[in-house]
C-alpha cells in the first residue's frame, strides 16, 4: 500500500514540478547561461557515448539480420532494417538510456546533495524557486538537445550498418544498395516520429530525475538511493513511454 | 573552459543536429515532410489476397501511392481503397491489379498506364481491375502439370520396358534382330561391299564420288545448263518485250488481237465470205451455177466432142476447108 502511495505522490510531486517549472519560462532568457551550460552537459558531452553505441548498434544489427535474412534470400533489405530499426526505436531508445545513465543520473546526484545538505533550502529562503533556477533550464536543454543527440545516432547506426554489410564476407553489400533500399522504404516520417519519441524521452528523464533529487531526505546514503532510483525509474519509463509514444504516432 | 567557448560549442552542436536533420529530411522525403494527401480511388476484387494497408499502388513499377484502406463491400466483393499521389493522372480505361512483389507474402496494386487520349480518373472514382493468379494458384496448377507429367513419362516408361504381358519397345526391337539376324548380317556385308567398291571407285557412283574428269564434266554440265538458262531466260525476255508490244496494240498481230477496228474488219469479212459461199452452196450467180448446175458441164462435153470431131475433120480434108469444118461443127 505504501509503495502505491509513493508511486501516486512521484506522479502527483512530477506533476507539479513541470507546472512550477513551466510557470517561470518567461524568466529562461535571463537564464541563458544556466541554459547553455546544460545545454553543454546534457548534448555536448554525451555526445562521444551516444555515437560509440549507436555505430555498434547499427553494426550488430547488420550482422544479426544479414544472419538470419540471408536464409531466405532477403538480405539486401537489411538497409531498410538497420535504417527503420534506429530511426523508429533503437536511436531514440538509446541515446535516452544513455542520457538516463548519463545525464539523468548526474541531475539527481547533484540535485539530492543540494537538497540534503540544504542549498535548496537556502535557495527557497532567498525566495529563489528551485524549479525555476534548478529545473527550467535543464528541461529546456534537454528539449533542444535530445534530437540533436537521436537523429546523430541514428545517421551513426545506419553508418555503422552500412559498414558492417560491406565488410562482412557473408553479408558483402555495398553501401549503394544498402542506403538505396533504406531510402525506397524509409520515409521522413520514420525519423520524425523517432525525434518526437526522444523529445519525450528525454524531458521525462530529466523531470523525472530533478523530481526524486529534489525529494530527497537524509543524509549522503539516501543521495545514492536517489541516483539509483532516478535511473531506475528512467529506465522503466522510457520502456513503458516508448510504447505508448508508439502507438500514439503510428 | 570559458563560458564562450562553453557557449560556442552547444551553438555548433546545436547547428550540426539541424544540419543532419535536414540532410536526413532531404534524402528521404524530397523536401516534404508530410507527403500531399492526395486523391481516392476504389478498386474492387473478388479477393485481396494478401494486400493490406499500407501496401504501395505502383503505376509501370514506379510508386504512385498506397492502399489506405482494406473493406469487404456486399458478400461477394472486396475494395481496396487507394491513395494515389495528385500529380498522378490515371486514365479512365487502366487497369489495377493484385501483383505480388516476394515470396514472402509482400503485394501491391499495379495499376497499368491506360491509353493517353482516355479522360482521367476523379476523386473516390471506381478504376478498372483484373484477376491475377495468386501463388496458391499456381503452385496448384504446378502440381497438376507435376502429376501429368509423372503419368505421361510411366507411359513412355512402360511403352520401353513393357508391362510385363506385352513386350517393350527394346524387347521389340532385340526379337526383331535376332529374329533377322542372317538377314542384317547379309545386308551389312551386301552394304560393306558397296562401300568398299564406292571406294576405290569401282561403278558408276564410285567412280563419280573418285574420278575427278566425271567431276570436271559434271561442272561443265552444270555450265552448260546455266548457259541454257540464260539463254532461255533471254528468251524469255524477248518473248515477254513481243507480248508487251503486241499488249501495246503494235504490229500486225498486236493490230489482230487488240486492235477493235480490224476486228470489226475482220468480222465483216468473214461475215461476207459466208455470204458468198452460202450464195456458192445455193447455186445463185455465175460462180454457184458453175460448181452445182451439170448443164454447162453437159455443154462443154458436148463441145469438146464437136471439136474433137471437127479437127480430125480438118486432118482428112486439108487446111482448106479447115475453117468450113470448123464452122460446121460448130453451128
Amino acid at each position: 500500500m505504501n509503495q502505491i502511495t509513493a508511486i501516486l505522490e512521484g506522479i502527483g510531486s512530477t506533476i507539479q514540478l513541470l507546472f512550477r517549472a513551466a510557470s517561470y519560462t518567461p524568466s529562461l532568457w535571463r537564464q541563458r547561461a544556466r541554459f547553455i551550460d546544460q545545454c553543454y552537459q546534457i548534448g555536448y558531452t554525451t555526445l562521444p557515448i551516444v555515437a560509440i553505441l549507436s555505430f555498434f548498434i547499427g553494426s550488430v544489427l547488420a550482422l544479426q539480420a544479414g544472419y538470419s535474412m540471408s536464409n531466405f534470400g532477403a538480405k539486401q533489405f537489411i538497409g531498410s532494417l538497420v535504417g527503420l530499426s534506429m530511426a523508429r526505436e533503437l536511436g531514440p531508445v538509446m541515446a535516452a538510456i544513455l542520457l538516463a545513465g548519463r545525464v539523468g543520473s548526474a541531475i539527481a546526484a547533484e540535485l539530492a546533495s543540494m537538497k540534503v545538505y540544504q542549498e535548496v533550502d537556502a535557495l527557497v529562503t532567498m525566495n529563489i524557486p528551485p524549479a525555476k533556477i534548478l529545473v527550467l533550464p535543464r528541461l529546456a536543454a534537454v528539449l533542444v538537445m535530445m534530437p540533436v543527440l537521436a537523429i546523430i545516432a541514428d545517421l551513426v547506426g545506419w553508418f555503422g550498418g552500412a559498414i558492417i554489410s560491406k565488410y562482412t564476407q557473408s553479408i558483402a553489400i555495398e553501401p549503394e544498395a544498402y542506403f538505396s533500399v533504406l531510402r525506397r522504404f524509409m520515409v521522413f516520417k520514420d525519423v520524425l516520429n523517432g525525434l518526437i519519441k526522444a523529445e519525450v524521452f528525454g524531458f521525462a528523464i530529466v523531470l523525472v530525475c530533478c523530481n526524486i533529487g529534489l525529494n530527497t531526505r537524509g543524509g549522503p546514503r539516501e543521495i545514492g538511493a536517489s541516483v539509483t532510483k532516478a535511473v531506475v525509474v528512467s529506465l522503466i519509463l522510457i520502456l513503458v513511454l516508448d510504447y505508448f509514444v508508439t502507438k500514439a504516432l503510428m | 573552459m570559458n563560458n564562450a567557448q562553453q557557449t560556442a560549442r552547444v551553438g555548433l552542436f546545436f547547428l550540426l543536429g539541424l544540419a543532419l536533420t535536414w540532410v536526413t529530411f532531404e534524402t528521404l522525403s524530397d523536401g516534404k515532410v508530410f507527403k500531399d494527401r492526395g486523391y481516392i480511388l476504389i478498386a474492387g476484387f473478388e479477393s485481396l489476397k494478401e494486400l493490406k494497408q499500407g501496401d504501395e499502388v505502383r503505376m509501370a513499377g514506379v510508386k504512385i501511392g498506397s492502399v489506405e484502406q482494406t473493406r469487404l463491400a456486399g458478400s461477394r466483393r472486396a475494395e481496396a481503397v487507394l491513395r494515389i499521389d495528385p500529380k498522378v493522372e490515371i486514365r479512365s480505361d487502366a487497369t489495377a491489379s493484385i501483383v505480388m512483389a516476394g515470396l514472402i507474402g509482400t503485394n501491391y496494386i499495379g495499376i497499368d498506364l491506360g491509353t493517353p487520349t482516355a479522360a482521367a480518373l476523379k476523386d473516390g472514382s471506381e478504376i478498372r481491375t483484373k484477376v491475377t493468379p495468386d501463388i496458391n494458384a499456381i503452385m496448384s496448377e504446378l502440381g497438376n502439370l507435376g502429376q501429368k507429367l509423372e503419368g505421361a513419362l510411366n507411359s513412355i516408361t512402360g511403352a520401353v520396358n513393357g508391362d510385363g504381358k506385352t513386350p517393350g519397345l527394346f524387347q521389340k526391337i532385340d526379337k526383331v534382330v535376332s529374329d533377322n539376324s542372317e538377314k542384317l548380317t547379309v545386308t551389312m556385308t551386301n552394304l560393306q561391299d558397296v562401300t568398299a567398291k564406292l571406294n576405290k571407285g569401282e561403278g558408276t557412283l564410285g567412280r563419280l564420288i573418285n574420278d575427278p574428269k566425271l567431276h570436271d564434266e559434271l561442272v561443265a554440265t552444270v555450265t552448260e545448263i546455266k548457259t541454257a538458262a540464260t539463254d532461255a531466260r533471254t528468251f524469255v525476255t524477248n518473248a515477254q518485250a513481243i507480248i508487251d508490244q503486241v499488249k501495246s496494240g503494235k504490229g500486225a498481230l498486236g493490230a489482230l488481237v487488240f486492235d477493235e477496228k480490224t476486228g470489226t474488219d475482220i468480222k465483216n469479212t468473214v461475215a461476207n465470205l459466208r455470204a458468198v459461199s452460202d450464195k456458192i452452196s445455193r447455186g445463185e450467180g455465175t460462180f454457184g451455177k458453175l460448181l452445182n448446175d451439170d448443164t454447162i458441164y453437159r455443154d462443154a462435153q458436148t463441145l469438146m466432142k464437136k471439136a474433137n470431131t471437127a479437127i480430125d475433120g480438118l486432118g482428112d480434108s486439108g487446111p482448106i476447108t479447115a475453117l468450113g469444118v470448123v464452122a460446121n461443127s460448130l453451128f
